[in-house]
């Protein structure tokens, strides 16, 4: 070889060498070692899948915007995390003064942020502005029942509905209280730099990179443990749970079943999405009740649930409703795994191998691609002739949501249903009632479910559900299926348990 | 020049717009935002009632119309998801993604350059085998397992480096070493291949035969002339990070660049947002190509622009 490229050689050599000596050299001064805990931690580093699109909370349906936000912005009552039972909290005192009118005491020596005191005009202001139909809201349907708010005194409101509507506390639960001066004085703020009236205050929101809360020290309820909360926005979930075990972060939502052993902590609730599997009840093969059943025969959820979520997933009650919503049913229990009643059940109804078509999408919830290949394969173990269609997302939601009414429903379609006001009618005034938008069940139940949906005594209305769900085991509208857990991962010196609501809440966060 | 610098704006004007409209075909026809945007259980009404505030219940044409007259103001509407221009938004983060695939190519071109020179000086020697290979495996390797493996090594296993995010000199490591591998690849071939068309030629004889010292034959001479081809392709490389390589790193490494807006904007089905983006990449790539173009004189003075 030539000197000269000898030369160059020992270059590229001492280069690499170099490099690699330099890359060996931050191994020293690494930039996130976890140091030694001298004084309690008063800061928490949380990784949320993605950045949230605003602070809009009247405006957005961002998972991520309510894992920033909920710790900001109150509503007038909310949900105790463990019982899920409704508490007081921006409103004392929630009470009927007839079928369409409701009255709502309001907490006194509230303030906002911003020093704003919070009074009556803020909550007849945010209802106003999300029922409005020029608002572009994306959550106004959980709404749809509201009509009007009235004050009534400095610290006392009014609320009108279009008909008697027992939900509406768990209606409240949701209904964000944004400030009315702020509001009106820089209208931009809300998308970013909000103030509520929550334990925590936004101090800063880099874009793209992260958002900082500090505690709201003026705050009237019980004060956070936690100082300072630092939102990163990390979307692989691998890159999570490598951030979590690094201790980069000392939390980490969303994590899969499979990196669990690897986490130094995990807990875990059950979330409010049930997956099933909507079977046409009107027309074609799946009309006869026999075959519906023997479907719901054939599933053996509980493999399911082991062999994708690593046992992480419940199976559904026989309902998919969980026992802490309204209308639940505790007598129902999930059909039984039981391949030779599905066949006995098919011989009886004269099922002659007519195709069944399966529709599904893949994408969207934690392995529902695979979760719909097993369910066509045990039907077809069960003598099923399947025909398996996935179709993109939007497609496949246009099958589960027709625009045209009056199309034919497939005779099975699999999805996850996500009851977001707890209570039993979301379920079955969308998946039963005739003039649902997911309905493909006969007229049967509609009575019982407009009776139900309005029935202002809690005893009775709870019984009528209770008979509606009955009969939906019995006459099956759908194949109960599993409901996913939900999965946070955290430090080891974390204290935190996930509510069952899926909210994250800061204020319930500490340290050991 | 001034007839060249005309003609490739026209090009470019062409590309642009071309760009734009197939952008626009194909984000109506991957379905209704309206469901995406919407709570599952939204009612029939909710959503007519959403599709009309957004516009999409117009015929595609009259939709063209109205976007192909905002664009023209340099409107492009503002973003469904972020509530903010959407120009706005897609400009956001094109500095971050520009500065890492720059770290990027630099890092590659640091290692290409001469391990392809030392490849086409020794072909079938046993470091042209190695540079081979290694660059074909860093070719064939997919880029996000390429970051995964690296975040499990350097950041859970020793520590080195922080898994993600943004911050000091340590957080551009494993990023921009993820995103050079593949370039670096193909920019050891192309420099080797060059190198070795040049080194056959008349004039590297001519040179050698007066005496000129191989090094100086190999830099000034091969190299220069093969100048063309190598900025060709790390120009091109460049473009391909920018407009997609990124899109994988960023998404791995939680970086804020526009890969990963542009990921979260089509997941949202965001139209106006996704046709900014398009819009600005292809500005970028355009004007690459325009950068390349006026460089080849610097390597080749017969080089006119017509």
């Amino acid at each position: 070889m030539n000197k000269r490229l000898k030369s160059v050689s020992t270059i590229l050599f001492a280069l690499v060498i170099s490099t690699s000596l330099v890359l060996n050299g931050c191994g020293t001064s690494a930039p996130n070692t976890p140091q030694p805990a001298a004084a309690k931690k008063d800061t928490i580093s949380i990784a949320i899948p993605s950045e949230p699109s605003t602070m809009d909370v009247q405006f957005a349906d961002d998972g991520n915007m309510r894992a920033v936000a909920d710790n900001v912005i109150e509503s007038l009552l909310t949900l105790d995390g463990k019982t899920m039972k409704v508490i007081p909290a921006l409103a004392t005192e929630v009470s009927r003064i007839d079928n369409t009118r409701w009255d709502i005491k309001l907490r006194p020596n509230v303030t906002f942020q911003n020093g704003n005191p919070f009074t009556a005009d803020d909550v007849v202001y945010s209802i106003k502005r999300i029922i409005n139909p020029n608002f572009k809201s994306n959550i106004a349907g959980f709404f749809a029942t509201f009509k009007d708010a009235q004050k009534i005194g400095d610290l006392e409101v009014h609320i009108i509905t279009t008909g008697p509507d027992p939900s509406m506390p768990t209606r409240l639960t949701l209904l964000d209280i944004l400030n009315q001066k702020e509001m009106l004085a820089s209208p931009d703020k809300i998308k970013t730099a909000v103030s509520g009236t929550g334990p925590y205050k936004i101090v800063s929101w880099t874009k793209g990179q992260r958002i900082v809360l500090e505690r709201n020290d003026n705050y009237w309820g019980t004060k956070p443990a936690i100082k300072t909360v630092n939102y990163r926005f990390i979307e692989e979930d691998a890159t999570r749970a490598a951030a979590l075990r690094n201790g980069e972060v000392d939390f980490a939502t969303n994590m899969l079943p499979e990196y669990v052993s690897t986490l130094p902590q995990v807990q875990t609730a059950e979330g409010l999405e049930f997956s099933l599997v909507r079977m046409n009840a009107v027309s074609g093969v799946m009309k006869d009740q026999k075959i519906r059943q023997a479907a719901s025969y054939a599933i053996n959820w509980d493999a399911i649930s082991k062999s994708l979520y690593q046992g992480y997933a419940s199976i559904a009650p026989g309902q998919v409703l969980k026992s802490s919503y309204f209308g639940f049913n505790k007598n129902l229990k999930a059909y039984p795994f039981d391949l030779a009643k599905a066949k006995q059940l098919l011989a009886e109804a004269g099922y002659k191998g007519e195709t069944i078509t399966f529709v599904g999408e893949q994408g969207r919830w934690l392995k529902d691609g695979e979760q719909e290949q097993a369910i066509a394969q045990m039907l077809r173990d069960a003598g099923f002739k399947v025909n398996v269609k996935m179709l993109a997302f939007s497609q496949w939601l246009g099958v589960l949501f027709p625009q045209d009414p009056t199309s034919t429903p497939p005779d099975m379609i699999f999805t996850f249903h996500s009851n977001d006001i707890y209570d039993a009618d979301r379920t079955y005034s969308t998946y039963v009632l005739t003039t649902g938008s997911a309905s493909s069940y006969p007229k049967t139940l509609d009575a019982q479910i407009i009776a139900a949906r309005t029935e202002l005594d809690t005893t009775k209305r709870q019984q009528e559900y209770e008979a509606i769900s009955q009969t939906l085991y019995d006459n099956p509208a759908w194949l109960n299926g599993i409901n996913i857990k939900d999965i946070d991962g955290m430090g080891k010196d974390v204290v935190y348990q996930p509510r069952e609501d899926m909210r994250l809440i800061v204020s319930e966060m500490s340290f050991k | 020049m001034a007839t060249y610098l005309l003609k490739t704006l026209l090009k470019a004007l062409v590309v642009v717009l071309g760009v734009s409209l197939l952008v626009f075909v194909l984000t109506r026809s991957i379905g209704n935002p309206v469901n995406t945007m919407l709570p599952l259980g939204a009612s029939t009404a909710e959503r007519a009632r959403l599709t009309h505030q957004l516009g999409l219940d117009k015929p595609l044409l009259a939709q063209l119309g109205d976007y192909v007259a905002g664009v023209a103001q340099g409107n492009f509407g503002e973003s469904w998801w972020q509530q903010e221009s959407a120009l706005t938004v897609a400009l956001r983060p094109l500095p971050f993604t520009i500065e890492l695939s720059g770290i990027a190519l630099v890092l590659s071109l640091v290692f290409a350059i001469p391990l392809g020179i030392l490849s086409a000086l020794k072909p079938r020697s046993l470091l042209d085998k190695v540079a081979s290979t290694s660059s074909m495996l860093g070719i064939c390797v997919p880029n996000f397992w390429l970051g995964l493996m690296l975040i499990l090594i350097f950041s859970n296993l020793l520590h080195w480096f922080p898994t993600s995010g943004t911050g000091g000199w340590q957080y551009w490591v494993l990023p921009s070493v993820t995103l050079a591998v593949l370039p670096l690849g193909r920019i050891t071939q192309i420099v080797r291949t060059a190198m070795l068309e040049q080194l056959r030629e008349l004039y590297i004889v001519t040179a050698r035969s007066k005496g000129l010292p191989e090094f100086w034959v190999v830099t000034r001479h091969a190299l220069k002339n093969a100048g063309v081809q190598i900025v060709t392709m790390s120009g091109w490389e460049l473009g391909r990070m920018i407009a997609g390589y990124t899109i994988a790193i960023e998404a791995v490494f939680g970086l804020p660049g526009i890969g990963s807006l542009i990921v979260d904007a089509i997941g949202q089905q965001d139209f106006p947002l996704i046709q900014a983006i398009t819009f600005v990449i292809a500005i970028c790539i355009v004007f690459l190509n325009i950068l390349i173009d006026l460089s080849y004189p610097l390597f080749n003075p017969r080089v006119k622009f017509k």
